[in-house]
Order: structure tokens, then sequence, then C-alpha cells
């Protein structure tokens, strides 16, 4: 060190340093908070303001018919509750998510237990199984509405060969066929999401398990009911919870297919909040049946999920 | 700066051009570069550019324009190329007073840096604008333009979404006239009553067929320029109605006269009769019943108001659909579909066309587009060869709806958007597109789905030209227009729709029509409600007010029918 440094100058240096380390020290510890602001900032901006805005939307009149944007209290959560339109939305998403997420269970937990073992041609077959998962919901719609359309579509002059007389179905605009159309459409699509979930699980389960059940004399269905089936719950929670979050908003295909009709019977509640807002302009109307309907999907959602947690800590 | 060449040189240059062109000295191509290198259109361009085009090498916009352009101009020794020739002559040299050449002379220069956008329904609607008016109005003004495809429901609510955000996406809009008071309202649409005045030449305003002249009007004020004459007509087979077995079977059967039905349970019988006799070869009608197809509440609205129907009570605004007259309309409805091409109720109107032209059906009411591919003058292009070639050519008949009174269905107003930042020059465009040179073109496009709506149209000899009953096509749709009546036009029409298609396919369901009926009222009731009994009284006392709002008060019931020869 060279000896003209004097005592100033020491303590100028000792102050650098210190006031370095505090830095460091600053930043070590709110680094963190720096570098997620600007994400922060775009959640709260794209999410949370827009949320908080639809609060005050729901209780104001903001209707594009009706001039300015007067308190109105509970009066948008009051129409929609005596919407009987609304209303049959929510029995007929309800029968949709139940049909579609059970057959897609009962077909994906076959399909995985087929595929479980290594044969040839298997990755073929999980290849054409899974294709349908890429494929847009809306492509999805449109190519079942041109499959099953009447009288140009194909599905019953196939089945009049098939069964050997004439099949007039009107798939797309008669109950229960307009139900059927729409299950086969999304059963088509999402089955393999199960199927490639409990696949994972199945793949998940030690083989010492099955071994020794054999030895213990376990035949194929004990084998089934007392170690899959139970290896695999935590993964049926989570293909099935999935499941149900995209069956609920089921949109697409009933857009596609039927557009809701005849007359309201394929109204699912994302359709007929899109239908609302989006088509009629009642926004606040629209509003105020999406807070309705989303907590209501939380309440099912948030048991499931507190069942999904206590299987994981067991 | 660019370099500007001096307008009069600029005005004789193109009307050299154009002269060659129409002589047929010309091709199009040489023209339309003519027309670039003049300045008509490079006058947007960059110097360089237009320097380039000068020099025998073209720009890559420019070639994208001159492509573009080329593609719909027709050789000018065909009816089409007759009618563009006409269309660029009216808007370059004469007659100055016309609204297509002041249209022209006010934009031209004035607007270089405008670009207007301009919504369309996507599909074959937009391809007009992109192929021909577009492309023709930048070379004679300098404008840009840019299409805004939109599915038909979005050109209502898309106008919206953008005026409450204030983004001045849009300049011309195309909307429903029945959407006008609901817009104009909302001040989505801005009324084009100083313009006219000031632009647009009174004669052509009256060559409107009246039914369409008025349709743009709403609260004293004119709200655009009628665009699209979708008016309701039957489209019968003159063959089946014309075999002499069938009518002895028919007039013993029924002690009738076998002809061409005038009234809604005739329409019916005779459906019924030849399905009776020639199914499966050929069945008595077809319709577009679908959900969305979009047909039944046009269908409704007009059967229902020829038995007598009004929809509401004047006084108290409630619903009159639940009515003798509305039970009567949705039996008649099911008695129709009964006599109709299997899977008749499944059918949108594509679907109907394409069934209607294979020759699966002796009626079919539609819009006017049937009458062009009926006689495969539409198929010529390749952008409607998603319909089959007609196989009922030669022998298709037209007549006004039964009941008389047919829906005018829709139809399109050209109107201009309140936050457009450049109203004038998109209302100058509104004007020239819509004048009478420029739209009979567009009605006449092979691929068009706009129909004739002008005097001139339904008398023009070249229209008249195009197929040998092209003459009767457009007199029916001149009368039809006499007789027709209007969608409901006030505020709601959106919902009070909607309830209807909902109600009538519950009803092809299998929905009991009274019980439907009464949903429907309730459902118009709430509508009502929500946006107030009183407003809504006052918009139903203007509709009343208006020409075609019910069979008493038609163009023709008023004294102002058109009658042509």
């Amino acid at each position: 060190m060279s000896g003209g440094i004097g005592a100033h100058g020491l303590a100028t240096r000792a102050a650098r340093r210190d006031g370095r380390a505090l830095l460091a020290t600053w930043s070590e510890q709110h680094i963190k908070w720096l570098l997620v602001a600007p994400a922060i900032v775009l959640i709260l901006a794209i999410t949370v303001y827009p949320l908080g805005y639809s609060v005050w939307v729901a209780f104001v009149n903001f209707d594009f018919l009706i001039p300015g944007h007067a308190f109105v209290g509970l009066g948008n959560f009051a129409a929609v509750l005596g919407d009987p339109v609304a209303l049959h939305s929510v029995v007929v998403t309800a029968i949709f998510t139940v049909a579609d997420v059970g057959i897609e269970f009962v077909l994906g937990l076959a399909l995985a237990l087929a595929l479980e073992k290594t044969f040839r041609g298997r990755g073929v077959l999980m290849a054409i199984f899974v294709v349908p998962l890429f494929i847009a919901p809306v492509i999805v719609g449109q190519f079942w509405s041109l499959l099953l359309q009447r009288p140009f579509g194909p599905m019953d002059y196939i089945l009049s060969v098939i069964l050997r007389h004439p099949v007039t179905i009107s798939w797309l605009t008669e109950f229960p066929w307009d139900f059927i159309g729409i299950i086969l459409a999304d059963v088509w699509q999402w089955t393999s999401f199960i199927l490639v979930i409990l696949l994972a699980g199945l793949a998940g389960i030690a083989s010492e398990l099955h071994e020794a059940a054999a030895i213990d004399g376990a035949g194929g269905w004990q084998n089934f009911r007392f170690i899959t089936l139970p290896q695999l719950v935590p993964m049926i929670l989570l293909a099935v919870t999935f499941r149900l979050l995209g069956a609920v908003n089921l949109f697409d295909t009933i857009f596609m297919m039927t557009g809701g009709g005849p007359g309201t019977s394929t109204y699912t509640t994302a359709y007929y909040l899109y239908q609302t807002g989006f088509q009629q302009f009642h926004l606040s109307q629209a509003t105020a049946g999406s807070w309705l309907f989303l907590i209501l999907v939380s309440v099912a959602i948030f048991l499931l999920v507190r069942r999904l947690l206590k299987v994981e800590e067991a | 700066m660019d370099e500007m060449i001096p307008n009069e040189e600029h005005e004789r240059a193109l009307a050299r051009e154009l002269d060659a062109w129409l002589a047929g000295d010309h091709s199009r191509r040489h023209v339309l570069a003519a027309l670039l290198g003049i300045g008509a259109g490079a006058a947007v361009l960059p110097a360089t550019a237009r320097a380039a085009s000068r020099a025998g090498f073209l720009g890559r916009q420019q070639e994208q324009l001159l492509e573009q352009a080329a593609a719909e101009l027709a050789s000018p020794d065909t009816p089409l190329g007759k009618a563009q020739a006409d269309a660029v002559a009216a808007s370059t040299k004469a007659p100055t007073d016309g609204s297509a050449y002041r249209a022209v002379a006010a934009a031209k220069g004035k607007y270089n840096n405008v670009s207007l956008a301009l919504t369309y329904e996507a599909g074959l609607q937009a391809l007009e604008p992109r192929n021909f008016s577009g492309p023709l109005w930048q070379q004679l003004t300098g404008m840009n333009y840019s299409v805004v495809e939109l599915a038909h429901p979005d050109l209502y609510s898309k106008a919206i979404t953008e005026h409450i955000a204030g983004s001045g996406a849009y300049d011309v809009l195309d909307i429903e006239p029945a959407w006008i008071p609901s817009l104009a309202n909302g001040g989505v649409i801005a009324p084009v009553d100083e313009y006219v005045k000031k632009y647009m030449n009174e004669a052509d305003l009256n060559d409107y067929h009246p039914l369409f002249k008025y349709l743009p009007l709403y609260k004293g004020k004119r709200w655009g320029f009628f665009d699209d004459g979708d008016q309701l007509e039957l489209y019968y087979r003159t063959d089946v109605f014309g075999d002499p077995k069938l009518k002895s079977a028919y007039e013993a059967k029924y002690k009738q006269p076998y002809r061409v039905p005038t009234t809604w349970d005739e329409y019916s019988q005779v459906a019924q009769f030849i399905t009776d006799q020639l199914a499966p070869n050929v069945y008595g009608a077809v319709h577009f019943r679908k959900f969305g197809s979009p047909g039944n509440q046009y269908a409704f609205c007009q059967e229902f108001r020829v038995n007598g129907g009004v929809f509401f009570d004047a006084k108290t605004m409630q619903a009159q659909l639940a009515t003798p007259a509305g039970i009567k309309t949705l039996e008649q409805m099911i008695a129709a579909n009964k006599a109709s091409v299997p899977g008749n109720n499944d059918l949108d109107a594509v679907a109907a066309w394409v069934a209607w032209l294979t020759g699966k059906s002796a009626m079919h009411f539609s819009w006017p587009p049937t009458g062009r591919m009926s006689e495969n003058y539409s198929q010529r292009s390749k952008a409607i060869n998603f319909v089959p070639a007609s196989k009922i050519a030669g022998k298709v008949g037209y007549a006004i709806m039964p009941g008389k009174n047919g829906e005018m269905a829709s139809g399109f107003v050209k109107a201009i958007s309140a936050d457009s930042r450049n109203p004038e020059a998109a209302y100058l465009f509104a004007q020239w597109q819509s004048s009478p040179p420029i739209s009979l073109v567009r009605v006449m496009l092979p691929y068009t789905l706009r129909d004739p709506y002008r005097i001139s149209h339904y008398t023009s000899p070249i229209y008249r030209s195009l197929w040998p009953s092209a003459k009767d096509y457009l007199l029916n749709l001149a009368n039809a227009a006499n007789f027709g009546i209007t969608d409901l036009i006030m505020p709601g029409w959106q919902d009070y729709a909607l309830t209807l298609d909902r109600m009538c396919t519950a009803v092809w369901a299998g929905k009991d029509p009274k019980a439907a009926l009464e949903g429907a009222d309730a459902e118009w009731n709430a509508t009502t409600r929500k946006i107030g009994v009183d407003a809504q009284r006052a918009a139903y006392q203007e509709f009343l007010k208006g020409v075609a709002c019910y069979p008493d008060h038609t163009v023709d019931a008023m004294g102002q029918a058109v009658h042509l020869t």
C-alpha cells in the first residue's frame, strides 16, 4: 500500500466498502422483488384490475341498450337468477360435465390398462389416441357437425348400412340426439387426456406390489381392486379435476354444433354467458352471471382439490 | 417532396387510357399499370415506386394492387365488363353531376394519407371490396383502404365494442337496417344528412326503390345508404308447376287450381301434394330452419304479420306472439316443414341452396342470390363453388311470397362510424360505392351476395341480358319490394330475433307451439322491461310510422309502388 494515504483516505475507503456491502446486502434481500415486480404489475394490470372492474360492472347497469351506468345493487344477480335460460344452462352444464367426464374416465382407464403392457403396434395406437388432443375444440366441433349433419353428413348413412334399415336421426336438432352428439365429440377429443395421465400413473406403480400379491394368490380383479386402483387414486383425482375444469367451460363444440339449440336445449353456462354478454350486450347481467357461476364452480373445485391434497398427504 | 403531375394533365392521361381500354385497344393490365403510373393510385405511393412504375418496373405494392383489381375487371365485351366500363366512366368523365363523379372529385388528392377501414361480412361479401370497389376507389382517389372481415353477428358486436373502447378502428360499417335504432341511440353511427346535401345528386337518392330509400331513416335522419336488396321471393320450378299430369291430379283432389301458391295454407298444401307425388326425386319445398341458419325469425315474422299478428300491444308494450295469429303461423310452418325435403329442419341457407340447385325441391323462398345461382350465373366464379352447378337452369320461375308480403330480411346499410377520424372520406366512399353505376357492377358480380335495390338496377338492360329470364327476375324483385315488410326495426331486435329463433327450433324439436309462444312472449316482455317500457313504446311508435312495418303499410299500400316493365 502506498504510504501516501492518510487517515481521511482510509476512512473514505472504509465508508465506500461499507456502502457497497450495504448495497449488496440490500440487493440480496430485495432483488427478488425487483425481478418479479414487472410480472406482478403485468398480472395486476391484466387480471386483478379487470377482476375488480367486473365487480363494479356486476353492480351497475352496463348494457349497450340502456344509457348510463346507474348503480342497480343486486339487480343484475336477480336478473340472472330469475332467467329460466340461465338456470337451465346450469343443469345442462351439470349433465354434460358428469356425462363427459364419467365416460371419458371409464374409457380412459380401460384404454390405459389395455395399453399398460408393451405390445406390437402400441406406439401407433398411442399416437392415434393422442391426436385429438392437439386439435382445437372449435375444429372438433366443426368436424363432428359435418359428420352428424342431416341429410348430408355420413353418420346416418353409415348407420343405415350397418343396421340395414333407413336411419334418419337429426343429431343436431332433436333431443336427446343433440346431447349424444355433443358428448360424442367431447369424449372423442378428451378421453386420451385421461388415458395419458392414468398411463403415467400405472407406470409409477411398483411391480413388486403385483408380484407380492401374485405370491399371495391374488387374481386379476383383486390385483386391480386392491393394488392398482388405490395406487392410481391421486392420478385419477388429478385427471378428473383437470377434466372437470374443462368440462364446466364447454363452449366451442356447442358453438359449432348446435349454437345452443334447438331452442335453448344445449345452452351451457359458458354459452349462455357468451350469448348474453357478447351477442346481446347485456354485459352487466353476463358479468353477474359469471360471478355466480365462478362461486358455484369454485365450491366444487375446492372440495375436489382438498380431497386431492389429502390423498397426497396420505 | 413527391413530384406531382399537374391536374389537367392527369385528367387527360386518365381519360386517354380509359378510352383506349373501352375501345379495346389496351389490355386491362396495361390500363391499370398506366393508371398507377399516371398517378390515380400512385398518389399514395412513395415517389420511388411511382418512378419505377413509370419506368415500367412496378413496385410490389403496385403489383399487388394490379393483380387485385385485374382479377375483377371483365372483358369490355361482356355485360359485366360493360357495366364496369360505365362505372369507371361515371367516376371520371360524366355525368359530372352524378354522385359517383362528385364523390371521386371531392376525394381525389384530398385524402392521400387516409386509409379507410371497412367492415364486411367475412367471405363472399368481403370479396367485392377486396377485388373491385376497394382497388378502384384507391386508384381513382389515392385513398387507401382495408377490409375488416367479421362474422355476421360481429358486424354489430364489434362495432359496439370498438365504440365503447373509443378506438376509432372502423370508418365505414356494414350494418343491418334493423340495427340502426340501437346503433344510432348508442352513438355508434353518425347521420349523413349534411353530407348528402353537400355531395349527393338527389336523382340518385330517388333512384332507390322507395322501400330501400326509406330503410336508413330513423328519427327523421338518414343513417347511411341502403346497399343490399335482401327481399325474400319465391322461386319455383316451372317444369313441376307446368306438368299436366300433376295439374289434373291436384285439381281432381282439391277442386282448386294447380298454381304457384298465393297463401301460406295453399303453400303447404301444394308442397305436400308434390312431395306425395314425386318424392324421393323431388319434394314440395325446402327451407333453412336450423338454429342460426338464419331463417326462422324472418319466416316467422312475415307469416305472422300476414296472418294478422302484431308484435306488441302499442299501449302496454306487452308481446302479442301467443295469439291465434302466432299459433296459426307455427302450424303453417310445421305443415310446410313436413312437406319438405328430409332433414329440412337441419338445413342452413347454403344447405337449402344445395337441395334446391340439385333439383330436390319444387319451391324455395330465399334471398335474391338464389335466382342467379339457379341459372348458373354465380357459379362461373370459383369463389362460389361451394354450391353445386344448377340442374334446374331454365326451369325457374319467380313469384312474390305466398300471402303477398315477403320479408325484407336483413339487408345491409353502409353507415359511417361516429368514431371515424375521417368521416367525410368515409362518407364519400360510401356514396361512391352505392351510387347507381358502381352499385350496378357490385350487384352483378357473379360471386356477389349484394342484391339489386335501385330502379336503375331493375331496369338495367345490361343486367337483364345476363340470362334469358333475368328481366322477369328483376321485375319480380321490384314488385316483391312493393309488397315487402321489414324486420322489427327497433332497439332490442337482436334479442327479439334470438327469441324467435329459439322458439321456432324448440317447436321443430317437438315443443308445443302454444307453450313455445307463451315462453317467447315472456322473453320479449323481459327484453322490453330491460330496455325500458317507455323507451320501447316510443321506439315501436317510430317503427309503426315507417313504411313496410305491417302489410297495410307497404310501399304499395302507401301508394308508392314502382311499376316497371
